[in-house]
């Protein structure tokens, strides 16, 4: 690497060749056709360094035998637009179908995607009614023409419109609908025109079978499959790994007298033992070691040495070569010592959140739903559209925001059901972290309580599968004695709860309470019902817990292991698949487990990884209480004098869905640090995109704060794109008068770099509120921020932090684009990123981040494995987190090789004691 | 009796602001009196907490003794003043390295020694309040209160934030935010009574459990064994006094938390902790007018026009104008508490009120948030806790003394002699 390079080398290619792996990737397979936009342009990508849009590891099984929406999967133009359909019947597909209007002679142009070029059975499914006219519908690709009368005296649906064995290339079809006359009967609409309704058409291949939908066949995407070596390698496999590097470890290590010759030269005028300044000392460490044997010390030497923190400005600089050699010394040292010491680190027992309690319930007990509402299942679809087996995100999804929307929290589901407290986020992390999840005895009324509330509502018996084979009364079955069935329900239902074989004792302890409420309610199904009540209850359900043996370490039971898994994936239960795999132990051979993994990534349970992991790594929940001002800022209340619903409900949506989509489609995880595409309702792009947002709208209902339509756009500005310049971020990261860099540093910082900052002095210089006030003094924030930082404490962190701040200055307090300061001061958002790479704007600093996408991907993988694991990482889980970087490098970010190489880890297969465990922090 | 059902339901549906004293102590004699001896009323504990510290310069009094001149904050005090005791120069060590914030809540009554870290890096320990409730807690329906005004409904903190009582390190004793919810717990005989059939079943889970666990996760486990054995004596105890709970024959609060004032909130909430206290269901109790930092602003109906920024402004207060603004803030807190503390002397217990027999404590684990200082420690005590503390003054002690002294006197004041409280080394004179 270079000092400062204007232009970093691509040497991602050069790491994956080193590591002599052929570069093959997932769209090699198919074609995927140019996603066009609503107004059919599309975004120039930029040839400088690899493009992630490439990366796909799932091809859609959609449009072979798919069924499109009208109102979502076909391109709105013009007059067309979306009309929920609930009131008139249940019949619409989705509830709605695209409705237009015009005059005799007007069009309904619109297009659909196919994704695969073959011949194909088209059927149209339109709406009938009374102010609907006749229409020429052609299809121009196939030469296509037909006429359809649209009149009926009622709203209903028409027959279905079939066209057969029709060739259809893969791309756009453009589709038109002309409006040329009405049936005599027919009313006009708005005494002027006619109308048509478009619910849906179906698309069924017929020149071959379609093709199985994807599944857990771990030899198809062969290139990208993980290391999933047999498991007697396997557990001695992962080696530590050089971090920080991505070339092979063919490099001279440093001789000790050579390494003490650099300390002396470079590090000791500061760092010594009667040093007031620093106690780090490279003679003897703090407990008496040779420095060299101080992990923590070693890294963090290894660290700021590499990211030119250290040595600080204005002292004597090694030379490029120096600092290399001694970076890969130091990094050599530390897998030395990581490799001859026992390193693993505990993961402590813990209760479920409540979060994943609802989901526990719902699976248990095969519910139709949740069992409470929780504000923080952001994301809310009336129709589910989280379907990743199809490896397809839609063309547009019809979804509500729960947590800030109005009539989006349900006040209760099941009545007297309520959720008990949230769990709150821990510092920089999760609201999974075992230290943080306790029972009081407030937990354990809410748990009692909840437990008989959710079986006794009176909504349970039709809200759940299990309400004849849980909960009949015996008797009805034949061949074994009433006790016998009655045990064995509750056999197999503790199996599933407790995750764990059942010993005969646990059965009769729960059968005997049966019995005794059976006899004293006279109701064998009151009974049972008490009997689960008291199973959500148990501290066997709600604890996550594994068995000790006093060893150091110890492979996860099949149980142990299956419950992890589905906790991580689908914060709920293992399924009955997963419990088989559990059961008979072949759970414990990696392949099945990477087999399991990639079936169950293709279940829309999945999904909590967006609302459970994605909603807390981005902390998306900040915008909850983000104010901008009334006054400076109105447009983002939805009218003057009410701030109960802010624009935030719709921004919060659009990181989620971007995140939604990378998983159902399997891309790279790069696009959430820059992506060609986005999902945003109509309103959302006029915020980005409009000077006044929302046209003329004053002072009245500006935005809808129910559900929205929101399509994928194709993004023309590279401004745009990806998490970090969302609105969502920059509100959240912003305060009511002004941008707040330091906040947003931060946030970068934490969120994408996985750095986060030590926590502020207790001397905080305060900073004017409203830049208005600063600007007056005629400097930009950004100069008065600089200049309170001048003293050398503040500046030792302030210099890597506020570049990530500065860099998106400009973006307004609401996400807004400008290019000047409401004053007409110019906006600075140069900088450099970890002391090497310069850039000058927004447009740049993505490029930084795609060019060394080591530092997002390693960023991404240690969130997701600190979730996976609940608890905080160590230094001890390095090793683990450079074998799953090296992995996703490969792949190019691909989703799924996160997730598959954190479930292979030896953190997350293992099981270690505290009691045995050396400490490294 | 008739009307006094009536008219106890239309105070509970109202805003709840104002209680309707003499009825409140109607229901003082058919509970506590009948449970306790007029001269022989308990005495209790109540902390009212106050996030992000004060304004020091509008806090501090320049005199000591009787006839100390009031600062500008804690002029609304003036009323009550015969039945205050303010504390000056009381101390909490802080732990460099960890959030200055967390530790305020999280610290506050626990004082433990600086050494005595948890995981989480805070010296935090078994708070006093439990340690009290310990004994207290075996003659009354509940051991403790909690209970907090947190209006956020963002995740923006962790529970270290948002806490100020503790079983342990690690085991928070959660505070309820609802007030439905809480008044669900203290009257809803029958939620209680429902749940007892299944705690021997799950009991036997937790033993069965148990040996397959390593030692750091039986200590986990046993938070929940510990829960089952409260649950199970707050049962007994609670369908003791299942006949006082019923005479009272409240009405859960019609209105939802979200949709009431500030003021309100704070209020209704001191109203169900008075209630606790008054008859006896509890005899101590937190109340956390907010959490610590948590940098969303917040509606202050009928003080601010818009949203407070309380934890920002103390970073900004040598700026007179936040400064004024953030002495509003102070003053708002302070006339909060005043308003309850009235509300405690109007019921009367026997020949005394329920301030005498309570000691009903505010401050903040920050003095000031600016440079989040610990020495001075805003401190006032209004009642006598049963003639333990002697009101009507203000004391300054030597700069340094910790205000675990405070806490070992209290304890002492509530019939706990402990020795080792925190990071104490001695008691304050002026509670006995």
């Amino acid at each position: 690497m270079t000092a400062h390079p204007k232009r970093p080398p691509i040497y991602i290619c050069l790491a994956v060749l080193a590591f002599g792996l052929a570069l093959s990737l997932a769209t090699s397979e198919g074609k995927e056709p140019a996603l066009t936009d609503e107004n059919g342009q599309t975004k120039e990508t930029p040839a400088k360094f690899f493009d992630y849009h490439q990366v796909r590891g799932r091809q859609s099984q959609r449009s072979e035998q798919g069924k499109l929406e009208g109102e979502l999967d076909f391109s709105l133009l013009g007059k067309s637009r979306m009309q929920g359909m609930a009131p008139f019947g249940p019949q619409w597909s989705h509830n709605a179908h695209l409705l237009w209007d015009g005059v005799i002679g007007d069009s309904m142009k619109s297009s659909f995607e196919v994704d695969a070029s073959g011949v194909y059975d088209v059927s149209i499914q339109l709406t009938l009614a009374g102010d609907y006219g006749l229409f020429r519908m052609t299809l121009p690709q196939s030469s296509i023409t037909k006429e359809i009368d649209l009149y009926s005296n009622r709203v209903e649906l028409a027959p279905l419109v079939v066209l057969e064995d029709l060739n259809l290339e893969a791309g756009p079809q453009a589709i038109e609908f002309k409006l040329i006359g009405a049936n005599e009967k027919a009313r006009k609409f708005q005494n002027r025109g006619y109308l048509m309704g478009l619910d849906f058409l179906q698309l069924t291949r017929k020149d071959r079978k379609p093709s199985s939908p994807v599944t857990a066949d771990p030899t198809r995407n062969t290139p990208n499959t993980p290391n999933t070596p047999n498991s007697k390698n396997k557990d001695q496999a992962e080696k530590p790994k050089p971090a920080n590097t991505n070339e092979p470890a063919s490099f001279q290590q440093l001789t000790s007298q050579q390494i003490s010759a650099f300390t002396k030269t470079f590090c000791s005028d500061c760092h010594h033992a009667d040093s007031q300044e620093t106690e780090v000392d490279f003679e003897i460490s703090s407990d008496g070691h040779p420095w060299h044997e101080d992990p923590k010390l070693l890294r963090q030497a290894r660290n700021e040495l590499a990211d030119h923190e250290m040595p600080p400005e204005g002292s004597e600089q090694p030379s490029t070569e120096q600092r290399n050699a001694m970076v890969k010394t130091l990094n050599s040292m530390l897998s030395d010592y990581l490799q001859t010491h026992q390193t693993a680190t505990p993961t402590a027992m813990r209760r479920m959140t409540r979060y994943e309690y609802n989901n526990a319930v719902r699976d248990l007990l095969q519910l139709r739903g949740d069992i409470y509402p929780l504000p923080e299942k952001t994301l809310r679809a009336f129709t589910p559209y989280f379907e990743p087996a199809t490896g397809h995100s839609p063309r547009a999804i019809l979804v509500g925001n729960r947590t800030l929307g109005k009539n989006q929290v349900e006040r209760q589901i099941l009545t007297g059901v309520n959720p008990f407290a949230i769990d709150l986020q821990a510092e920089g992390g999760f609201n999974n972290r075992g230290e943080e999840l306790g029972v009081s005895p407030i937990l354990l009324e809410s748990l009692l309580r909840l437990g008989r509330s959710i079986v006794h509502s009176p909504e349970f018996d039709g809200y759940c599968g299990l309400t004849t084979s849980l909960f009949s009364s015996p008797e009805q079955e034949s061949g074994n004695t009433t006790h016998d069935v009655a045990k064995e329900r509750i056999a197999k239902l503790l199996e599933r709860a407790f995750r764990t074989a059942i010993d005969e004792s646990t059965i009769n302890r729960y059968h005997e309470y049966l019995q005794a409420r059976h006899e004293e309610t006279n109701s064998f199904r009151t009974a049972m019902k008490d009997v689960v009540a008291a199973i959500l209850a148990s501290p066997r359900f709600v604890y996550l817990a594994e068995s000790s043996t006093n060893s150091n370490t110890k492979l996860l039971s099949g149980y142990e292991i299956a419950t992890r898994l589905s906790i991580f994936l689908w914060s709920s239960i293992p399924d009955e698949a997963l419990l088989v795999a559990a059961r008979n132990g072949s759970l414990l051979d990696p392949e099945v487990l990477d087999a399991q993994t990639q079936r169950m990534l293709l279940d829309p349970k999945c999904h909590a990884l967006t609302q459970n992991f994605a909603r807390q790594w981005l902390r998306l929940d900040q915008l909850v209480t983000a104010v901008p001002d009334f006054d400076r800022f109105p447009r983002y209340y939805s009218r003057i004098g009410c701030e109960q619903w802010k624009f935030g409900l719709q921004m919060m949506v659009e990181p989620l869905l971007l995140f939604d989509s990378i998983m159902m489609e399997d891309r790279s995880i790069m696009l959430l640090i820059d992506s060609d595409y986005s999902y945003r309702s109509d309103e959302l792009q006029s915020w980005y995109s409009e000077k006044k947002p929302f046209g003329n709208r004053e002072n009245r209902n500006r935005f809808n704060t129910n559900q929205q339509r929101y399509s994928k756009r194709k993004l023309t500005d590279r401004r745009e794109g990806g998490v970090i310049t969302s609105a969502a971020t920059m509100t959240m990261t912003s305060s009511p008068l002004r941008t707040s860099p330091i906040t947003r540093g931060a946030w970068v910082a934490t969120v994408i770099l996985n750095r986060p900052p030590p926590p502020p002095p207790d001397t905080v210089p305060p900073i004017e509120a409203d830049d208005r006030e600063i600007e007056s003094s005629g400097l930009t924030l950004r100069q008065r921020l600089t200049q309170h930082q001048s003293s050398p404490q503040c500046a030792a962190c302030h210099s890597q932090l506020d570049p990530l701040g500065f860099v998106l200055e400009n973006y307004d307090a609401v996400g807004r684009w400008r290019t000047s300061y409401t004053s007409g001061l110019e906006i600075d958002s140069s900088g450099e990123l970890l002391g090497k790479l310069k850039f000058k704007d927004i447009i740049e600093f993505k490029d930084a981040l795609l060019q060394h996408p080591e530092f997002f991907m390693r960023a991404f993988a240690e969130h997701m494995l600190a979730y996976a694991l609940g608890r905080e990482l160590t230094l001890a889980d390095e090793p683990a987190v450079d074998t799953i970087l090296q992995s996703t490098l490969k792949t190019h970010g691909q989703f799924t090789t996160v997730i598959r190489q954190i479930v292979q880890s030896r953190a997350f297969r293992y099981h270690v004691d505290e009691s045995t465990a050396e400490e490294i922090r | 009796m008739r009307n006094h059902k009536l008219a106890r339901r239309s105070v509970l549906r109202g805003s709840g602001v104002a209680i309707a004293l003499p009825l409140l102590e109607a229901m003082h004699r058919s509970t506590t009196a009948q449970a306790a001896p007029q001269n022989l009323a308990p005495r209790r504990l109540a902390f009212f907490y106050i996030p992000n510290g004060v304004v020091q310069t509008a806090w501090n009094l320049a005199e000591v003794g009787k006839d100390y001149q009031l600062s500008p904050t804690l002029k609304p005090i003036e009323s009550v003043r015969e039945n205050i005791l303010v504390v000056s120069n009381l101390d909490r060590i802080k732990v460099a390295g960890t959030d200055g914030h967390a530790q305020a809540s999280t610290c506050w009554l626990s004082s433990a020694a600086p050494d005595e870290l948890s995981p989480a890096g805070y010296p935090l320990k078994r708070t006093i309040d439990q340690i009290i409730a310990d004994k207290t807690g075996s003659e009354t329906s509940f051991r403790s209160l909690e209970l907090s005004c947190n209006p956020y409904e963002d995740n923006r903190e962790s529970i270290y934030f948002d806490n100020i009582s503790w079983f342990g390190h690690g085991h928070v004793a959660r505070s309820l935010r609802d007030p439905a919810e809480v008044f669900n717990r203290l009257f809803r005989v029958e939620e209680h009574v429902n749940s007892s059939s299944v705690l021997d079943l799950v009991m036997e889970d937790a033993k069965s459990l148990q040996p397959r666990l390593s030692k750091l996760d039986q200590h986990k486990l046993a938070e929940y064994t510990d829960a089952v054995r409260t649950v199970e004596q707050q049962i007994t105890r609670v369908q003791q006094r299942q006949d006082d709970i019923a005479k009272l024959n409240p009405t859960t609060p019609i209105k939802p938390w979200q949709a009431m004032r500030r003021d309100e909130f704070i209020q209704v909430m001191g109203d169900l902790m008075i209630l606790a206290l008054q008859s006896d269901l509890t005899r101590v109790a937190t109340l956390m007018t907010g959490p610590e930092r948590w940098g969303s602003p917040l509606k202050v109906e009928g003080w601010f026009d818009k949203p407070i920024q309380h934890h920002s402004w103390t970073h900004g207060q040598h700026n007179e104008g936040i400064r004024k603004q953030l002495e509003r803030v102070d003053l708002f807190h302070l006339e909060q508490f005043v308003h309850l503390v009235k509300k405690m002397q109007a019921i009367n217990e026997g020949d005394s009120t329920l301030l005498d027999n309570t000691a009903f404590m505010l401050g903040s684990g920050l003095s000031s948030g600016e440079h989040h200082v610990c020495n001075n420690l805003p401190t006032l005590i209004a009642g006598r806790c049963g003639g333990a503390i002697q009101t009507g003054q203000h004391v300054r002690y030597a700069e340094g003394t910790p205000i675990a002294n405070l806490w070992r006197s209290l304890a002492r004041a509530m019939g706990v002699d402990q020795k080792n409280v925190g990071d104490s080394t001695g008691l304050i004179n002026e509670i006995s």
